[in-house]
């Protein structure tokens, strides 16, 4: 089989879906917007953008993982650890920086990615359950660190707080970093020797690790990066809702991730993803959640909706990959005879 | 209980043990567990060892164990169903509403047991009908589920049971000779019963090929579809079941009856020794997991220990009780490998 043409049908994929997916985000804020004019209302949007934002970050370091054939379930407990701890040191130490306190809740992140790192890429834990267990443990964690008292407004300083609201040209810094994310994430998975490596772990583990990758290394860096970025999201969600609470911060938040990640078309064996398909899926994700509560339908008809949206795209995905991998094996039994 | 750690001994490592107590090794880590919490538990507090507390507090784990059942099964396929809570919460509703609507317990319950099924279904229609990968259309259903069972309750609270349905977690089986918890009676009895269905039919063994080796288990002739359809609807059916039981136990039903269920009861499955790659487990190795989690949670229920918290030691032990029997097996394999060149 010629790697050439196989690439190309896959790239046509890719491209394929993500265009259905802007399409569908285009039509749902068509729809949200006929249907109820607030939601385009300024307020509204920059609302969306913040929230999306956050997931992005998140979304980003999820797909990473799982392209390495790996998932991490733990990231709205890493969220919660990173915000709290966060929130402490700031209202222990009120004239710490504010730089200095994204660090901070970067750098526990990253700590906890490091726990699964060593769980998954060393003792060999199968990441799902391995995780499974720090999504139990980083909570607690949250909860012994805190002695169960929460971060509250008056104890996040205002420097941090407009992280959320305020910025350079009146773009939030708060969507300023979710895009430098994604940029880093686009250049580091198409431009880069060690983005491309990372696919081919996840295509197909031995053969990367006969071929001499470094299958350990790469997996447990994952993990830290993926832990650094819910450290950055907990830092941003201490900025935008100025409270943490022990019991509830980021509290299921792996499910909106995750979904985020499989919407934008990231095979859930690895191997595959684009960042540009996660960007759209998040957007997806976080605008039919806004949209549903603006238009006025009850609250609990969005999780069956979110649980609806997800199995139409892996439904519609398997779809078009069947009907690809047909005619890919069709042209390869041509050019055999 | 059954006798079902046959299916074990071709995977074991060939080592040069003997074979007797090989059988038990899967076992010994939640077997472990389970004699330290006893003892920290009865050391820490005169009142672990109290039945009556026991019996009280039997019937949440007997809930979990109901669907460890299932997804034991589910899991030795080579799949996974992260949606068994959300299912439980969509048979508990529709029992709710059912009664409420006029219909008489006995057959609201019977429909609380055929919507589990029929949502097992649902879900075996998209993985293995469709061939869609399991983790992530569980995740869907997941919410999908819940997100049913809040439009079915919305904010309403189902209140309305008989006095005799409520309680089964209050009635002893012997009455006041000795205290066997009813619950408990029941979950050995399905325990039974699915222990006799892995070891002993031939959907059991067809459940481990199925785990082994998927496409080996298709070409020698076993319908591997079928396999892991009939997984995914007993695990739904179990769902619905632990929907009455917990009902029963409640006496009321909530939209988020249930909530985070899944991830207790997949922790006592693969702390029971059931590989999560499939092939490998057996129903007894989850009934010692389930006492073992049961004892850690009571003990520190007793020194006063907060719920994150002993959520989080639970997953302590679950990475502890993987990553020291894989260490034990691979510094086996170098050994044996070493003693061949």
């Amino acid at each position: 089989m010629n790697p050439l043409t196989v690439t190309s049908t896959w790239r046509s994929l890719g491209r394929l879906r993500e265009a259905g997916i802007a399409g569908v985000v285009v039509l749902l804020i068509v729809i949200f917007g006929s249907l109820n004019p607030l939601f385009l209302d300024r307020d509204n949007l920059s609302s969306i953008v913040v929230s999306v934002g956050i997931l992005m970050i998140l979304a980003i370091g999820q797909m990473l993982v799982i392209i390495t054939r790996n998932i991490d379930l733990s990231v709205g407990s890493v969220l919660g650890l990173s915000a709290m701890v966060m929130g402490m040191v700031g209202r222990e130490l009120p004239e710490m920086p504010t730089y200095l306190l994204i660090l901070i809740a970067m750098l526990v992140g990253a700590l906890a990615g490091a726990v699964n790192g060593i769980l998954v890429a060393v003792a060999r834990v199968p990441s799902i359950i391995a995780t499974l267990g720090t999504l139990a443990i980083f909570r607690g964690l949250t909860f012994l660190v805190s002695n169960n008292v929460q971060v509250d407004p008056e104890d996040v300083a205002d420097e941090m707080q407009d992280l959320a609201s305020s910025g350079p040209l009146g773009i939030p810094w708060l969507v300023i970093f979710a895009a430098i994310v994604v940029v880093l994430a686009w250049w580091f998975t198409t431009r880069t020797m060690s983005g491309k490596r990372l696919y081919a772990i996840g295509s197909n583990p031995e053969a990367a690790e006969m071929r001499g990758l470094n299958v350990l290394g790469m997996t447990f860096g994952v993990f830290v990066l993926m832990g650094a970025l819910a450290g950055l999201g907990g830092a941003m969600y201490v900025a935008r809702f100025a409270t943490v609470n022990p019991a509830d911060a980021g509290l299921g938040f792996e499910l909106a991730v995750i979904s985020a990640v499989v919407i934008g078309g990231t095979n859930i064996f690895g191997g595959s993803g684009t960042v540009i398909g996660t960007v759209l899926g998040t957007m997806l994700v976080g605008i039919l959640s806004n949209g549903l509560t603006v238009v006025g339908v009850s609250g609990f008809w969005q999780r069956f909706a979110s649980g609806a949206i997800i199995l139409i795209a892996i439904i519609a995905d398997s779809f078009v990959r069947k009907r690809i991998e047909r005619r890919q094996s069709n042209q390869t039994m041509a050019r055999v005879r | 209980m059954s006798n079902d750690a046959k299916p074990h001994e071709p995977q074991t490592v060939p080592a040069s043990n003997s074979r007797r107590s090989a059988v038990l090794v899967p076992y010994l880590p939640s077997i472990a567990i389970f004699v330290v919490a006893v003892i920290y538990g009865t050391v820490s507090s005169p009142y672990f060892l109290n039945f009556s507390a026991i019996l009280v507090n039997s019937g949440r784990y007997v809930e979990i164990g109901m669907l460890a059942l299932g997804l034991t099964l589910v899991i030795i396929n080579g799949d996974i169903d992260l949606s068994v809570a959300s299912n439980l919460a969509v048979s508990a509703a529709t029992m709710g509403l059912l009664l409420e609507g006029g219909v008489p317990i006995q057959l609201a319950a019977l429909a609380a047991l055929a919507v589990g099924m029929g949502l097992g279904a649902i879900n075996a229609v998209f993985i293995v009908g469709m061939g869609l990968p399991s983790l992530v259309v569980t995740l869907a259903t997941l919410a999908l589920y819940r997100g049913l069972a809040q439009i079915i309750l919305g904010d309403h609270a189902v209140t309305a049971y008989p006095e005799e349905f409520i309680g089964v977690d209050q009635v002893s089986l012997l009455g006041d000779i000795a205290i066997v918890p009813m619950p408990l009676v029941m979950l050995i009895g399905f325990a039974l019963l699915f222990g006799f269905l892995l070891s002993r039919t031939n959907f059991g063994i067809s459940c481990y090929l199925t785990g082994s080796n998927q496409q080996a288990a298709k070409f020698s002739g076993i319908r591997i579809d079928r396999t892991r359809a009939t997984a995914f609807m007993l695990t739904g059916l179990m769902a619905g079941a632990a929907a009455v039981m917990m009902t029963s136990r409640l006496g009321s039903t909530l939209s988020n009856v249930g909530l985070g269920l899944e991830l207790l009861a997949i922790t006592v499955v693969v702390l029971g020794g059931t590989s999560i790659f499939g092939g490998r487990g057996t129903v007894l190795g989850t009934i010692i997991a389930l006492f073992a989690v049961m004892a850690v949670r009571e003990s520190l229920v007793i020194s006063n220990v907060n719920g994150q918290v002993q959520d989080a030691l639970v997953g302590v032990i679950l990475i502890v009780a993987i990553v020291v029997p894989q260490t034990v097996t691979r510094f086996r394999e170098r050994v044996s490998t070493k003693r061949l060149r």
